[in-house]
């Protein structure tokens, strides 16, 4: 299957070419959204669709660090506008044969799949979804 | 050929999906008075569901409807056979169809339903006596392989060929001629759906042109005739009719024809075909002797001359008897028929050994006469027509002409269906081409004084015109009421089973229309206060009994309309609701003062069950998966800009009155600034604004006071309640006066900036926004800007 | 000329795809009508060359209008669409003066065989 790369920092992640509406350069400012968890950047007027972008890193529970994010990789998720921030994007890629990824197993990471000789994390958009929406959801 | 089906696949959804609802709609009407109209109209959308499925090659979805058709059917002939167990069978039966139509709709194959297959089954065969007949189905790949093989990440599109190619490679008993059906993949793969047609006009003819394979030149033993293959020899480039025709008095035809031989031409029968090639003129003064020949031969003279005829239906027929009536209808209207074989009954039982039929016609038409009438007869192939005794020529005959000068096609205006998505998205391309406009008039008003009215009139031009398209696309989302009010009756009918209530449901004026956006975010609440009112407001039949009621409890769900909004009540007859145990249930939760209590109206006391927590422990919802209480009514009807309002009377009843706006939320709003955000504060709730000084204020414990009136309100500054960093200057600061809530009373608002007003559209909030407490919605301003409205009670309590 | 047809049945669906088959053997579908009592009035109005008629349908049945467009114009060309199981109603329609008849669920090649028999094209 097709899958778009794209980076966080140097590390590469991979998501089905279908989940992927399209790719768009982050706005100069972002509204903030009152009250949100603090992976939730802000929101962005697309062509008049209010979309929500997320840091992947914070999403991911990744160490901060200081590279910039400069790519909004928007989901195709039906009505919900999700936008994904990210390093850049490298291009498309067919993935094959994705295991499973070692560590803690995570919704929003599918497994891991070599590309090109390199490691590149194959993520699973239900699985971003509900890491999204599961931010918004107090734990008790 | 195989038609590209899932092409159908978006119609086949949604019209299923109406026949469906209107079919539980039916069944639920039909519970409380069997008309024969319903019955009829139940057996209809049953029908049309098993068509389209069928047609589709759901196979699943076919069977099902079939056995309801067959259920309803028998209902049809006697409604007395209707009880409840047969209406719960069929509602389940709806609602599995409905599962099914929708796991086609998420591109999965419906599964089958074997367990309700054999109920209804059953059921049909206790009531008719007899078991219900097999289903047939298409062979079609309608929906897109679930996982696009291979690593061509273009999979779905080059699906497209294989699974064509699959489709035609079953043809359905049909042994079609190869060169039809034997190259499908080569013709849709070189030019994709637009092959298909072409493909199929070809395999259709060559199937003439190899029945008649042994139709040649002959001799004029029989030229009047020969004007009828005139006509038909121009229409299709091969001989095109079966035909084989025994010139009187040459030929007795062997009677013993059985094999294909036979059928298609062997040397040893001697096939007519007379061509002079066209002759229009020959052809109609022949078709009108003819005509007229059959008109006398109508009279069934006796004396008319005897022919005999033998004809076969095609093996591939799938309604033998329907196509052997045709041919004997046909050759009725001739003149007399005799001894025919098999008799008639057995004729339309469809009983046809071989497909053959034998029969004697009296006719003055002629063998031509005979010929002309089957001509036109589809899967039929006349073996041969010979004098019964010998006579003379017959008269000529032409195919029917037909009529080519008509009437222009209809001028009507017409309807089409849009997806809602694509309304969406004009309505979103209409706002960004307003905010694109917007912007041009920014732009111009740096230019040089005289280069700007050029551009200024080119501008308000366009201003006008994407105002009108806006004007346009908002009528175009105006969609009925009833689309979401359809579903209360069948709701109502479980609710009221479940509870052992007894309930009327009355709807009135859901003719009248909303925006598309608002009805679908009201479907939910509804269903939450039409249970809300079946569930806490009815009482139980003994207990109305009891306080002179009417065993049956009512609930009226009236729409109108009051100029730019649209009102919905929503009213019960029961007992009504207590505002003292509401307050007390507030006050126990710490939601309102001992003091607001005493002095809070009923009315708002009423809204007190809105809050969370108050009356909504015990009463949520479980629609469509997630929990929904009042406070998400109230908050679901104030996104969208609409209001709810709550009457009650004990032992009367209670009525829920919802106003909402007819289009999308165009709302006034106050936009305000803290720090570097821009935030929208609803006109309708802001109460007024004032200035102080906020050092200078008195506080009761934390909580700052600011004199408004007579009294204090509380002062809350918006970046804290917001969570956004901003660092007020000291000094004079504006302060929002805001309406609370039932809960909250009028709070004040300290923000940085007055921004102004400003008139905008309201965009509900999509997941994961929705989550958040305290926002109503979102717009986007004219400079582009997303504005969060906010929700001051809710970002109050929660 | 292109044989001018009219397309009835209650199903937007079903008209859909008798349209697109129709429009790939060379036809021009002039009209379309959802129910029995639009069919007879459409035909008159458009006199088409055809018509193709679905029998179950709301406020007249396709029957019922076969009928009535037989006594309209004797020489009418009614081909009855119907699903297995209804033959004795397809004979109904028959006796009403129907044409030839395709039995649903049809393939494009199968309707254009009938029809272009019917009209005398093949």
């Amino acid at each position: 299957m097709r899958h778009v790369i794209f980076r966080v920092e140097k590390e590469r992640y991979g998501l089905p070419l279908s989940a992927v509406r399209e790719v768009v350069v982050p706005p100069e400012r972002y509204t903030r959204v009152p009250r949100a968890p603090a992976a939730i950047t802000g929101v962005m007027n697309l062509r008049g669709r209010v979309v929500t972008v997320v840091e992947l890193r914070q999403l991911l529970h990744l160490p901060e660090g200081p590279t910039p994010l400069c790519r909004v990789v928007l989901l195709d998720r039906g009505r919900r506008d999700l936008g994904l921030l990210v390093t850049d994007v490298d291009g498309i890629e067919a993935v094959e044969r994705v295991s499973a990824a070692p560590g803690k197993v995570m919704p929003a990471v599918r497994g891991v799949a070599r590309l090109g000789g390199l490691g590149v994390t194959v993520l699973d958009p239900e699985g971003l979804d509900a890491a999204v929406v599961a931010l918004f959801t107090p734990s008790k | 050929m195989t038609m590209d089906m899932s092409r159908y696949l978006g119609l086949f959804i949604s019209e299923a999906t109406e026949h469906l609802e209107a079919l539980g709609r039916d069944l639920v009407a039909l519970e409380r008075e069997a008309t024969a109209s319903t019955v009829d109209s139940m057996f209809r959308h049953a029908h049309s569901v098993k068509g389209m499925a069928s047609s589709m090659g759901f196979e699943p979805i076919a069977m099902l409807a079939h056995r309801v058709e067959d259920l309803v059917d028998a209902v049809r002939q006697d409604r007395k056979l209707l009880d409840r167990d047969l209406v719960d069978l069929l509602l389940s039966a709806t609602d599995t169809l409905t599962a099914q139509v929708r796991a086609v709709s998420s591109n999965r194959e419906p599964e089958q339903a074997e367990g309700l297959l054999k109920q209804l089954s059953t059921r049909v065969q206790s009531l008719t006596g007899h078991a219900p007949a097999a289903t047939r189905v298409a062979q079609v790949t309608a929906l897109k392989p679930a996982t696009p093989s291979g690593d061509d990440g273009e999979g779905s599109g080059g699906g497209e060929g294989p699974s064509g190619a699959s489709g035609s490679g079953t043809p359905g008993g049909n042994a079609g001629p190869a060169p039809g059906s034997g190259t499908p993949g080569s013709a849709a793969g070189a030019s994709g759906a637009g092959a298909s047609g072409a493909g199929t006009t070809e395999g259709s003819e060559a199937s003439g042109g190899s029945a008649s394979g042994g139709a040649g030149p002959s001799d004029s033993g029989a030229s009047g005739s020969g004007a009828s293959r005139g006509e038909a020899a121009s229409g299709a480039g091969g001989a095109p009719s079966s035909l084989a025709v025994m010139p009187p008095a040459t030929l007795m035809p062997p009677r013993d024809l059985s094999g294909p031989d036979a059928l298609y031409g062997a040397p040893g029968a001697r096939s007519l075909a007379v061509v002079p090639e066209n002759d229009a003129a020959a052809s109609v003064a022949a078709l009108a002797s003819g005509l007229k020949a059959a008109a006398s031969a109508g009279d069934g003279k006796a004396g008319s001359p005897r022919w005999s005829v033998r004809l076969r239906i095609s093996p591939n027929c799938q309604v033998p008897g329907v196509r052997a009536f045709l041919v004997h209808k046909r050759l009725s209207s001739l003149g007399t028929l005799v001894d025919l074989r098999p008799p008639l009954e057995e004729l339309k039982a469809g009983r046809i050994p071989d497909g053959y039929i034998q029969v004697d016609v009296e006719t003055g038409v002629g063998d031509a006469g005979i010929q002309t009438a089957l001509r036109n007869v589809a899967e039929v192939e006349v073996v041969s027509v010979a004098p019964a005794v010998p006579e003379p020529p017959a008269l000529p005959v032409a195919a029917p002409a037909l009529d080519p000068a008509r009437a222009t096609a209809d001028a009507g205006s017409r309807t089409v269906r849009v997806r809602t998505e694509l309304l969406d998205y004009f309505l979103d391309t209409v706002g960004e081409l307003m905010l694109a406009t917007a912007r041009l008039r920014e732009v111009g008003k740096v230019l040089p004084e005289n280069t700007r009215p050029a551009l200024e009139e080119g501008v308000y031009r366009l201003h006008t015109l994407v105002k009108d398209l806006h004007d346009k696309v908002m009528s175009a989302r105006m969609t009925p009421l009833s689309l979401i009010t359809d579903r209360l009756p069948r709701a109502a009918r479980d609710l009221a089973r479940r509870k052992e209530r007894e309930v009327e449901l009355v709807i009135t004026g859901a003719e009248i229309e909303l925006d598309r956006a608002i009805l679908d975010e009201l479907a939910d609440p509804l269903l939450h206060l039409l249970r809300n009112c079946i569930d806490h407001g009815l009482e139980s039949p003994e207990e109305r009994v009891a306080a002179k009621k009417s065993a049956r409890g009512r609930v009226t769900v009236t729409v109108r309309r009051a100029r730019d909004r649209v009102i919905i009540d929503i009213e019960d007859d029961g007992r009504g609701m207590d505002p003292a145990k509401l307050k007390a249930s507030a006050l126990k939760r710490g939601l309102i003062t001992e003091d607001a209590a005493q002095r809070m109206a009923d009315r708002d006391a009423f809204l007190l069950s809105c809050l969370p927590g108050v009356s909504t422990a015990k009463d949520i919802t479980d629609i469509s998966g997630r929990g929904v209480g009042m406070d998400a009514v109230k908050r679901v009807v104030e996104s969208v800009g609409g209001t709810l309002e709550i009457d009650s009377e004990r032992g009367r009843g209670t009525v829920f009155t919802l106003r909402l706006p007819l289009t999308v939320a165009v709302v006034h709003l106050l936009l305000v600034e803290v720090g570097e955000e821009v935030f929208g504060l609803p006109i309708a709730k802001v109460v007024g604004a004032t200035e102080a000084d906020p050092q200078s204020l008195s506080k009761s414990r934390e909580t700052a006071l600011l004199p408004h009136g007579n009294g204090l309100l509380p002062v809350h500054a918006l970046e804290v309640l917001l969570g956004v960093p901003a660092a007020p200057k000291p000094g004079y600061r504006p302060f929002v006066v805001m309406e609370g809530d039932a809960g909250t009373g009028k709070v004040a608002l300290a923000v940085d900036r007055l921004l102004g007003q400003e008139e905008v559209v309201l965009k509900p909030l999509s997941r994961p926004l929705d989550l958040l407490p305290g926002l109503s919605g979102v717009t986007i301003l004219g400079s582009g800007r997303p504005v969060f409205i906010l929700d001051v009670p809710r970002l109050l309590t929660a | 000329m292109a044989k001018r047809v009219l397309v009835v049945d209650d199903a937007i669906f079903m008209r859909n795809m008798i349209k697109d088959i129709f429009a790939s053997g060379g036809f021009e579908v002039v009209g379309e009508a959802a129910n029995g009592l639009e069919a007879v009035e459409k035909f008159k109005e458009l006199k088409p060359d055809l018509t193709t008629m679905d029998i179950v349908m709301p406020f007249k049945s396709g029957i019922e209008a076969t009928r009535e467009i037989i006594k309209a114009d004797s020489s009418a060309v009614v081909i009855m669409c119907s699903a297995l199981g209804q033959e004795s109603l397809v004979m109904e329609a028959i006796e009403a003066g129907a044409s030839d008849f395709i039995v649903k669920p049809f393939r494009a090649e199968d309707v254009l065989a009938v029809v272009k028999k019917v009209l005398g094209e093949a």
